[in-house]
C-alpha cells in the first residue's frame, strides 16, 4: 500500500511532499476510489421540509426503478444498538440518529438511502423517493431569533466590570458573520465492507481513523479491533472530517442490510447540508482603555446557531481570554437553535470568529485614541497565560507584529482613513492578530526497517493535505540519519499505531514526538544488534547514527547486511508512543500570527481587492518550511473568502440553502488572492515536545478577516462589522 | 438523470426532421447536461448539432457572421473580432472558465438558462421551471435578481456576458425554423421579458435552430469596455455588468452604446442614457448623468437594492475606461 513513492525510483525522490508524485499522477487513492468487488452504490435522500414529522415514506416507484436493491429509511432500518436504546431526541452524542427518527429537524436531513447496482441507478431512484409529511413552521432566520436567546456566563471571568466602568476610551459594537461551508475538494465518501465474524472495513474520508473506529464501535456494538478504517489520502477537511456523519453510519447500516459492500459519496450540494459548516454568529464587544491605549477591560458576548437536533457551541469568546492581558474579562455565550443542518468546527473554530469581533473593536478603539494599532497591540499582549497564570513556554507574538510591520511597510500607512490613493482605488492598510492554544496529544508511530536499510514510518494519523507525512519523513531523517530517499511514510490506517484526529493544529506537534521517539528506539535497537556485547541502553544516543548502509557508533561501523544475516532477521520493528506530560502543568503554550494586509477599494464600484498579505507566524520550530508555508497560504486564502465572499444563504421560508454548489457559494479563487507573503519566527519551543514544533494550521486564518476589514476602514473610512464584506454590506456601512 | 436517446445529425435538414416533442439540440452541453443531471430538463432525445452547424467566422463587407457552433474561445481570440469587435471578445473572456468557454458554442450561449438558485432546486417553487408553482425568489432571497423589466411571476436575470456585448453591438440572429424556412431576428428582440410566461426565455420558435450570429460593422473598436462586477474575480456570474462603447469625434461622443447584464430577464440596453450621451462631451459629469438616467428606471427587489448604486458606479467606470481602453 505504499503509494507514497515508487520504491524502484528512490534515488530521484524530489524535494516536495512525500505524497506529491502520487497525487499529481493520480496514483493516490481517495476513499471513493477503491475498487471493491461486488460493491453496491448508496445515495442519500434528504427531507424536503425543515420541521415536522414523516408520516409515510413513499418508495414504491423508486423500488421499481432499474437496478434498485433496497431503500433504507426509519421504516425498515436495521438494528443499531447505539440508536435503538436512545432517549427522546434531541439529546444524543452521535448527532442525527439517522433512520432512527421520524422527526425532521432541518431541510435536507437524511431520511432515506437508495442502494442500487450503479451510481446512476441509485441517483435516479433517489430522485423518485418521496415522503408524506406533517409540516411545522420552521425557525431558520438567525438574525430574527438571535436576541431572544439569553446569554450564559462562560465561568471564566476575571476581575470585574465595575473596575473599568469609567475607562476614558470605550468601544461597544456588534459584529456578525455568515455561515461558511468547509467545501474541501474531495467529497465525503465511505465504502463499507463487512467481513466474516463481524469484522468491518471502512474506506472513509475523515480526519481521524481512530475516532471513526470508536464511534462505529459504540454505535454498532462491535469491538474496535474488528473495525479497520483506511483514510490514506484525504483531499482536505478543514474540520468537516472530525465527526462521523450520518452518511457513514447509513453506509454501515446499508451494507449490513444488503449483505454487500456499499459505497456512498455525497454530492456537492449534500456537502453543504450533511457534513457541517461554520455556524452563523453574532457578537458584542465592549472594550475600554486608558489614554495610552492600555486595555482596562472587555465584555465579549457571542451567540452562534446550531441545529435543533444537537446543540453546538463554537467557543467564540475563548480567544478574548487568551491573546491580551486584560485584567477584567467578562465573557458570555449562547446557542441559537434553528431548523438548519448541524454546524461543526471549521478551521480555527471559535477563535476565527471571536477574533473578528475583538480585533475589529481594537481597531475602532485605536482610531478613537489616535494611536497606532500595532503599538497598542504590542503594549497589551498577555504577559503569561491569563487563564491559568502559567508563564508562556514561548510566545513571540510581539516579534510577529514587529516583523510584519516591517515587511508590509507599515510606515506608509496613513492613520487618517481615505487618504491614500492609487489610480481609481483608495488604498488602506490593516492589521490583526490571531492566537491558538498549542495542543499535543498522545500519539503513536512505528518504524519498520528492511534488510536494505529502507524504513517505513507509520501512524494512524491522517494527512489531510497538511504535509504531515513530509514532516514525519523530515523528523525520521534528522534523528536517524537515514537519507530521505530511504524513508517511506504510511498513514491514515487504523492498523497503525493509534493517533488523535488531525485537527486543532495538533497534528505535527503530536506526531513529530512519536516519530522522534520511534527514531531513537530504532537507533538503539539497531545498535543493540550490531554490538551485542555492549548494553545498548547505556550507549550515548547521539553517538549512534544510521546511514544508507549501516550503523555507526563512534568509530565503529556495521553494515545492515551483517546485522540482518547474523541475527537472522527479516526486519527490525519499533513502536513508540509520546504525549504531553508535566510541562503542561508548568507552562502555557500558544501559536500566534500577525496579519498585515493592504487593500484597494474602487471609488465608484466598491470593488475590494486584497493587494498584499503579509502573514508572520510563531509556530515554534518549522519542520518543513514548504509544507508549513503552504498551510498558511491556504489559510490566508480562506481568510479572503471569509472576509469578502463566503456566505451560505438560506431561504427562510423553507430552510433550504440557496445556491448550494460551487457556482452559487463563492470561496476565493486565484484571481482574488495576491501572492501571500509568509514568514516564520522559527524559534523552537523548548518545552512543548522534543521537536520544538507548535501547531500552525489555524493561526493562518485567525485574524485574517479582521485584518481585511481594518484595511477597508483605513482605505475608506467605512467600518464594516458584518462578514463577508460583500458589495451590499460595503455600501450599507 | 433520466435515460435518453442520442443521435448526431449531419445536416440541418436531418436535424430539423429528427425533432420530437421532447427532444433537445445539444451543442457544447455545458448548460444542458447540468440541467439534465439536476433533472430540471428531462429530454428523451438529444440531437447533437456539433457537426451540423457552421463553426466558421466569416468577415463580410457589412459585418461578421459567427457560425452557431463557433466555440466561445474561438470567437474571443479571433483576429478579426479582436480588431473590429473587441468588446465582444472582452465580454466572452469575462464569462465562465477557460474549460467551459472551450466547449460552449455561440448558439448555446444565447440559450443558456438563468442561474436563479430557486430554479435549480426542485423542491422550491419556480414559475420558470413549472409555471403556476410560484416564484420562490420574489419574496425569498433575490440578491442575484432583476432590477428592471421583471414581473411578479419571475424576477430572474439572464446570465450571459457575451449576450450583453451582442446587445450593445446591435447583432442579429439567423435562424432556421422547423419547417425549413429562414428568418433573421434583431438581437434585442431575441430574448424576452418574463411577463406571465417566464418558462419562455426567448422568442426562438419551437425546435428552430440558431445557425449564425451577425454583428454589423461599427466605429466602436477604439473606445469600449466590458466591466463585470461579481462576488469574486473569476468564475462567477455578474451581479451587474456593463458593456460600453463610444464612437468619438475628438472629445465629442458621436454615438454611444450601453448595455447591462445581471439586471434583467434579458440583456438590457440603456437607450435613454445612450441618447443623452450622443453629441455630448466625454466628461465625468456627463458620464455620471448617463448613469443616473439609466438607474432612474430601475426598481430593486427586497434584497438587491445594492445593485442600483453598483450599476451607476459600473456605468461611470466603464465609460471612463472607454476613453483609455485603446484596443
Ligand atoms: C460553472 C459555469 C459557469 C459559467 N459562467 C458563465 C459566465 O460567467 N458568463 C456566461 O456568459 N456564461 C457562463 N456560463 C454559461 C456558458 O456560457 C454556457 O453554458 C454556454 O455558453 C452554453 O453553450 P453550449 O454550447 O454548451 O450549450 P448547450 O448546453 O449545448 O445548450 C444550451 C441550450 O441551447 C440549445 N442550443 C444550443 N445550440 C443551439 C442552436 N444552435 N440552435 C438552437 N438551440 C441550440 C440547447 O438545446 C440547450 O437548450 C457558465 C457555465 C457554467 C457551467
Ligand atoms: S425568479 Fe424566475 S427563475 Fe427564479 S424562482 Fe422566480 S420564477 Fe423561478
Amino acid at each position: 500500500m505504499s503509494y507514497f513513492f515508487d520504491s524502484k525510483n528512490t534515488k530521484q525522490m524530489p524535494k516536495g511532499r512525500v505524497e506529491g508524485i502520487a497525487k499529481v499522477t493520480g496514483k493516490a487513492k481517495y476513499s471513493a476510489e477503491y475498487d471493491i468487488p461486488d460493491v453496491a452504490y448508496g445515495v442519500m435522500v434528504g427531507s424536503t421540509i425543515a420541521s415536522g414529522r414523516i408520516l409515510k415514506m413513499q418508495v414504491e416507484e423508486a423500488m421499481k426503478a432499474p437496478g434498485v436493491i433496497d431503500i433504507l429509511s426509519h421504516e425498515n432500518k436495521p438494528y443499531v444498538s447505539g440508536f435503538s436504546g436512545m432517549k427522546e431526541m434531541p439529546d444524543n452524542r452521535f448527532g442525527l440518529p439517522v433512520f432512527y427518527t421520524d422527526k425532521v429537524y432541518y431541510n435536507d436531513q437524511p431520511i432515506a438511502m437508495v442502494v442500487a447496482e450503479t451510481i446512476e441507478d441509485a441517483m435516479f431512484a433517489a430522485s423518485l423517493v418521496k415522503a408524506e409529511y406533517e409540516e411545522a413552521i420552521p425557525e431558520t432566520d438567525f438574525a430574527k431569533k438571535v436576541k431572544e436567546v439569553s446569554l450564559k456566563e462562560t465561568e471564566n471571568d476575571r476581575g470585574s466590570v465595575g473596575a473599568w466602568e469609567n475607562a476614558p476610551y470605550k468601544v461597544d459594537q456588534e459584529y456578525t458573520i455568515a455561515k461558511e461551508i468547509h467545501n474541501p475538494m474531495e467529497m465525503h465518501a465511505t465504502i463499507v465492507q463487512w467481513k466474516p465474524n463481524d469484522k468491518l472495513v471502512l474506506y472513509d474520508k475523515n480526519q481521524g481513523v481512530n475516532r471513526v473506529q470508536s464511534v462505529i464501535s459504540s454505535l454498532f456494538d462491535i469491538p474496535t479491533d474488528n473495525i479497520h478504517v483506511i483514510s490514506e489520502f484525504v483531499g482536505g477537511g478543514f474540520g468537516s472530517g472530525l465527526r462521523v456523519w450520518p452518511h457513514t453510519i447509513a453506509a454501515v447500516m446499508a451494507s449490513q442490510q444488503v449483505k454487500r459492500p456499499v459505497k456512498v459519496m455525497l454530492t456537492r450540494p449534500q456537502m453543504f447540508t450533511m457534513v457541517g459548516y461554520r455556524p452563523e454568529s453574532w457578537q458584542r464587544v465592549k472594550l475600554g482603555a486608558d489614554k495610552d491605549g492600555q486595555f482596562m477591560g472587555i465584555i465579549h458576548q457571542a451567540r452562534n446557531n446550531s441545529s435543533k437536533i444537537q446543540g453546538f457551541s463554537d467557543g467564540i469568546t475563548r480567544v478574548t481570554r487568551k491573546i491580551y492581558g486584560f485584567k477584567n474579562v467578562k465573557t458570555e455565550e449562547a446557542i441559537v437553535e434553528l431548523n438548519l443542518p448541524m454546524p461543526t468546527w471549521n478551521r480555527g473554530p471559535g477563535d476565527t470568529t471571536g477574533c473578528f469581533g475583538v480585533e475589529s473593536a481594537i481597531d475602532e478603539l485605536c482610531h478613537e485614541l489616535k494611536l497606532d494599532p500595532v503599538e497598542v497591540r504590542l503594549k497589551n499582549i498577555a504577559p503569561y497565560e491569563m487563564e491559568t497564570g502559567l508563564p508562556w513556554s514561548t510566545n513571540y507574538l510581539n516579534e510577529c507584529l514587529e516583523k510584519g510591520a516591517e515587511l508590509i511597510g507599515w510606515k506608509n500607512r496613513n492613520p487618517v482613513p481615505g487618504s491614500l490613493k492609487e489610480g481609481d482605488y483608495k488604498v488602506g492598510y490593516g492589521v490583526a492578530v490571531g492566537m491558538w492554544g498549542s495542543g499535543r496529544s498522545y500519539t503513536g508511530a512505528s518504524i519498520d526497517m528492511q534488510k536494505d536499510g529502507v524504513i517505513t514510518v507509520r501512524t494512524a494519523m491522517t494527512d489531510i493535505g497538511t504535509g504531515t507525512g513530509t514532516g514525519m519523513q523530515n523528523v525520521a531523517h534528522t534523528v536517524t540519519g537515514i537519507p530521505k530517499s530511504m524513508i517511506k511514510i504510511e498513514l491514515g490506517n487504523s492498523d497503525f499505531p493509534k493517533a488523535p484526529s488531525q485537527g486543532g493544529s495538533r497534528g505535527m506537534a503530536s506526531v513529530s514526538s512519536a516519530v522522534y521517539a520511534a527514531s531513537l528506539a530504532l537507533k538503539r535497537k539497531v545498535a543493540g544488534y550490531a554490538w551485542p556485547d555492549k548494553d545498548a541502553n547505556s550507549l550515548n544516543i547521539d553517538d549512534i547514527s544510521l546511514s544508507d548502509k549501516g550503523v555507526t557508533y563512534k568509530d565503529n561501523f556495521v553494515p545492515y547486511a551483517d546485522i540482518f544475516s547474523k541475527n537472522n532477521l527479516n526486519d527490525i520493528k519499533v513502536e513508540e508512543f509520546a504525549g504531553p506530560g508535566e510541562e503542561r502543568k508548568k507552562y502555557g503554550f500558544c501559536s500566534s500570527a500577525a496579519h498585515f494586509y493592504k487593500v484597494k477599494v474602487h471609488e465608484k464600484t466598491g470593488k475590494i481587492k486584497v493587494d498584499r498579505m503579509v502573514i508572520v507566524v510563531d509556530a515554534g520550530r518549522i519542520i518543513n518550511p514548504k509544507a508549513a508555508a503552504n498551510q498558511v497560504i491556504g489559510a490566508g486564502a480562506g481568510g479572503i473568502g471569509m472576509g469578502l465572499m463566503e456566505e451560505q444563504l438560506v431561504d427562510f421560508k423553507t430552510g433550504r440553502l440557496i445556491g448550494n454548489d460551487l457556482a452559487g457559494y463563492h470561496f476565493a479563487v486565484n484571481a482574488d488572492v495576491p501572492l501571500i507573503e509568509v514568514s516564520f519566527i522559527g524559534k523552537p519551543d523548548p518545552n512543548i515536545n522534543p521537536s520544538g514544533a507548535k501547531g500552525l494550521g489555524e493561526v493562518g486564518i485567525i485574524g485574517a478577516a479582521p485584518a481585511i476589514a481594518n484595511a477597508v476602514f483605513n482605505a475608506t473610512g467605512k467600518r464594516v462589522r458584518d462578514l463577508p464584506i460583500t458589495v451590499e454590506r460595503f455600501f450599507n456601512a | 438523470m433520466k435515460p435518453f436517446e442520442y443521435t448526431k445529425p449531419k445536416t440541418v435538414r436531418e436535424a430539423l426532421s429528427s425533432v420530437t416533442k421532447h427532444s433537445h439540440y445539444i451543442a457544447g452541453g455545458t448548460n444542458l447536461v447540468d440541467l439534465m443531471k439536476k433533472q430540471i430538463d428531462e429530454p428523451d432525445k438529444l440531437l447533437d448539432i456539433t457537426n451540423t452547424l457552421p463553426d466558421q467566422i466569416e468577415v463580410k463587407d457589412n459585418g461578421v457572421v459567427i457560425g452557431a457552433m463557433v466555440r466561445n474561445t474561438a470567437i474571443a481570440v479571433n483576429k478579426a473580432i479582436l480588431e473590429s469587435w473587441p468588446l465582444l471578445s472582452k465580454a466572452i473572456l469575462k464569462g465562465a472558465s477557460p474549460q467551459i468557454r472551450n466547449m460552449a458554442s455561440a448558439g448555446g450561449n444565447l440559450l443558456q438558462r438563468t442561474r436563479c438558485p430557486y430554479f435549480y432546486d426542485l423542491t422550491l417553487p419556480c414559475n420558470k421551471r413549472k409555471n403556476g408553482s410560484g416564484c420562490g425568489a420574489l419574496k425569498g432571497n433575490n440578491r442575484m435578481g432583476a432590477i428592471i423589466g421583471y414581473s411578479d411571476a419571475c424576477v430572474a436575470v439572464h446570465p450571459s456576458d457575451m449576450c450583453v456585448a451582442l446587445a450593445a453591438l446591435d447583432a442579429k440572429v439567423n435562424i432556421r425554423k422547423a419547417d425549413g424556412s429562414e428568418e433573421t431576428m434583431n438581437f434585442l428582440d431575441f430574448h424576452r421579458l418574463p411577463g406571465n410566461n417566464p418558462e419562455k426565455d426567448n422568442n426562438l420558435p419551437e425546435n428552430a435552430l440558431i445557425t449564425s450570429i451577425f454583428v454589423p460593422k461599427n466605429n466602436f473598436s477604439k473606445h469600449f469596455e466590458y466591466l463585470k462586477l461579481r462576488d469574486r474575480e473569476s468564475y462567477a456570474f455578474a451581479l451587474v455588468s456593463v458593456a460600453a462603447a463610444l464612437d468619438m469625434d475628438g472629445n465629442q461622443i458621436s454615438e454611444a452604446r450601453l448595455a447591462s447584464g445581471g439586471v434583467a430577464h434579458k440583456p438590457w440596453r440603456w437607450t435613454k442614457a445612450e441618447a443623452f450621451l450622443k453629441g455630448k462631451q466625454a466628461t465625468a459629469e456627463n458620464f455620471a448623468e448617463a448613469a443616473r438616467i439609466a438607474a432612474e428606471d430601475t426598481a430593486p427587489l427586497s434584497t438587491n437594492a445594492f445593485k442600483v448604486p453598483l450599476l451607476k458606479g459600473a456605468i461611470e467606470t466603464a465609460l471612463h475606461t472607454c476613453l483609455t481602453n485603446k484596443a
